[in-house]
């Protein structure tokens, strides 16, 4: 590939990544929004408690995603998910 | 996500890219929004116009969740960059 010039494989490549990475974040808003905020809306500002909440909700999601990959892959169902 | 991988034509292209998927992504987040709050703080219909509670309730709704995805946005990068670090 000629410096200056565009390599397609490698953009798809990266659309593809990033694709990835914004459905992975927009489920964790949807699933820990779910699970962690009141829906009374007393209030706009997140309680100590939900803030708490949501920050233990993301890394519990981010290493749930990294238990099934792991499973996946080794039962090797020709999927390879990546992780993030 | 690093883009020092690419030249700057690439580079230009991807952001084109990125742009369109961040109005699509703010088109989503914004009716996503609305089907929230509305679910959850318009239950009365024996009036048409949206009263001062509802108001309240929707406002208060949509400061949250922006409030709660920036949060989870944040999170998100941490961990990322956490990852990033430790694979190198």
């Amino acid at each position: 590939m000629s410096p200056g010039g565009v390599d397609h494989e490698k953009i798809e490549g990266a659309v593809i990544e990033l694709d990835m990475m914004t459905d992975v974040f927009n489920r964790m808003v949807a699933t820990c929004a779910s699970k962690c905020l009141s829906q009374r809306y007393a209030e706009g500002d997140l309680t100590k408690g939900e803030s708490v909440c949501i920050d233990r909700c993301v890394g519990k999601f981010i290493e749930a995603n990294k238990v099934i990959g792991e499973k996946l892959r080794e039962s090797g169902g020709g999927l390879n998910p990546g992780g993030i | 996500m690093d883009f020092s991988r690419f030249n700057a034509a690439e580079q230009a292209q991807l952001n084109r890219v990125i742009e369109k998927k961040q109005m699509q992504d703010f088109m989503r987040m914004y009716s996503s929004l609305v089907d929230r709050c509305f679910n959850s703080c318009i239950n009365d219909f024996t009036s048409k116009a949206i009263g001062s509670k509802e108001s309240t309730c929707l406002t208060n709704c949509a400061d949250k969740f922006i409030k709660h995805s920036e949060r989870v946005g944040t999170r998100f990068a941490e961990y990322n960059a956490e990852s990033h670090t430790s694979q190198q």
